[in-house]
């Protein structure tokens, strides 16, 4: 009988217990959701006076300097700072100034608050722009919270605060991979203005043994596309060791090299790692000279299948390359010549042909590569 | 007296429309507001709209479908489209569709409200 009470006991204790939980965790939604509300609330108000303040600079509306203790208000000059452009950002700018968000941003992001109202005062930052949060920002590139050295980087990269480029280059080597490739994004921000000091980083650390730094600072060379920096980055390629580094430039190379670049690239499509030399087609590709196509043809034939695929791809997009390929299905080798049909077929000129064959016009090159196709069981 | 031109406002974004309804309602202009695609196409439908100011990434339908339903359905309303994105396949395809015109966000204020006279001149 006692056994009983006892279990009865403790069954009303346990569902007393978690209908307490219970109706704490609702309460705490339901205060939580209230919050949110009347945040979005005072929001909605600010926006409709700042945008008075936007419409009609001498508008007069009075605002209380205590909203700038409010996170709302906050919010509302961030989203009116990406919503509009030209001098009403300067507008506010001014109101930003005049209620000193940024240094209240800031005492927070200096503050020892937890990681996450840190992180909101270097997000808020970053999303202000406003240039006079910029050494704070520098400073904070090296926070011991990645996501924190992230968004400062990124708020550098949003008010194009070009002393910024060299001190996110700075902590290029320090970074893991992920904070790395963030950075490299602001840096692509910056485009040209960041080309130079990209590629003296490039030449001062390469003879490191962790290149991976190296190597994310090329490929953004690559992706910035600035094309004064293809000479000197040529230069820079002769010296390196790393094939990784090899890889990375020869890529950009295809993005920045232009014309001069043809020789140096013509080259690596002799090297012994077959790697440089299916990267180096590519890149011949990208570039387009035709005076690339001796060797392209040549890449053909390689032993490797990546190069002939890449050089018959970079074919198929160069002035004069489609009669090169198709000249290729006479070939001695068969390599060379089924990587001469695929890159016809890939490059439109199969179905071209099949469309001219169904309205009787096929050329007599059409009905080589439709019987090559055909022969060889490339297509059914 | 004239009757003030009539313009809609879609966009999914509050600071837009609170921009925009601000700047329109201080130029004259009577302003309608929608928060999506649906709301806008429907708000067409009622034949009282004199300038559109559309989205074009916007819940529902997109600004461009909204375009092509309304041309679908004989609705001949100018429309402005707005977008964060600005490569030349959005700005040709708008255009293509009919958009009048395309402003980038973030925009410019007078410029755009330059835009919207040229289009409703009094």
């Amino acid at each position: 009988m006692n056994g009983t009470r006892i279990a009865f006991f403790a069954v009303g204790v346990v569902f007393a217990v978690d209908t307490v939980l219970l109706l704490g965790l609702i309460t705490l939604k339901t205060v939580h959701r209230r919050r949110m509300e009347r945040h979005d609330q005072r929001r909605s108000i600010y926006l409709g006076v700042l945008s008075r303040r936007l419409a009609f600079p001498l508008h007069t509306d009075y605002i209380d300097p205590e909203v700038a203790r409010d996170g709302a208000f906050l919010d509302a000059v961030i989203d009116l700072r990406n919503t509009v452009a030209g001098p009403e950002i300067d507008t506010l700018a001014g109101i930003i100034d005049r209620y000193g968000l940024v240094k209240r941003q800031a005492a927070r992001l200096r503050s020892r608050f937890p990681l996450g109202r840190r992180l909101r005062a270097a997000v808020s930052l970053a999303e202000m722009g406003d240039e006079s949060s910029a050494p704070l920002l520098i400073e904070f590139l090296s926070d011991r919270e990645p996501e924190i050295r992230i968004q400062c980087a990124r708020g550098l990269g949003r008010m194009q605060h070009t002393p910024a480029i060299d001190a996110i280059i700075e902590r290029f080597g320090k970074e893991s991979p992920w904070v790395r490739s963030r950075f490299a994004d602001t840096l692509v921000g910056f485009g040209a203005l960041a080309a130079w000091p990209l590629l003296a980083y490039a030449r001062v650390n390469h003879d490191y043994d962790d290149n991976a730094a190296v190597v994310e600072a090329i490929r953004v060379l690559g992706t910035i596309g600035e094309r004064d920096i293809g000479p000197p980055l040529s230069d820079l390629l002769a010296k390196f060791r790393n094939p990784e580094l090899k890889i990375a430039a020869i890529e950009a190379l295809g993005y920045v090299g232009g014309p001069l670049a043809v020789t140096p690239l013509v080259a690596y499509m002799q090297d012994h790692d077959w790697r440089l030399r299916a990267k180096a087609a590519n890149s011949l590709g990208e570039i387009g000279d035709p005076q690339a196509s001796p060797a392209l043809r040549l890449g053909l034939e390689d032993e490797n299948w990546w190069v002939r695929r890449n050089s018959a791809g970079a074919l198929a997009g160069i002035p004069g390359g489609l009669g090169i390929l198709h000249e290729a299905l006479h070939a001695d080798d068969q390599f060379a010549r089924d990587a001469a049909a695929e890159a016809l077929a890939d490059c439109g000129e199969l179905g071209k042909a099949r469309e001219r064959q169904e309205q009787g016009q096929a050329t007599a090159a059409d009905l080589e590569l439709l019987g090559f196709m055909i022969e060889d069981a490339l297509v059914p | 007296m004239s009757q003030a031109k009539r313009v809609l406002v879609a966009d999914d974004s509050e600071a837009v429309r609170t921009v925009l309804v601000t700047a329109l309602t201080q130029a004259g202009y009577e302003v309608a507001v929608a928060i999506n695609g649906n709301d806008a196409y429907e708000m067409g439908q009622t034949g009282s709209i004199d300038l559109a100011l559309l989205d074009h990434l916007m819940p529902g339908l997109l600004g461009i479908e909204v375009i092509a339903r309304w041309q679908a359905e004989g609705y001949q309303i100018p429309v402005i489209i707005l977008s964060g994105v600005d490569d030349e396949r959005t700005i040709v395809d708008s255009l293509d569709l009919g958009a009048v015109d395309f402003v980038r966000k973030p925009f410019r204020l007078p410029e755009l409200m330059a835009r919207i006279r040229q289009r409703l001149p009094d």
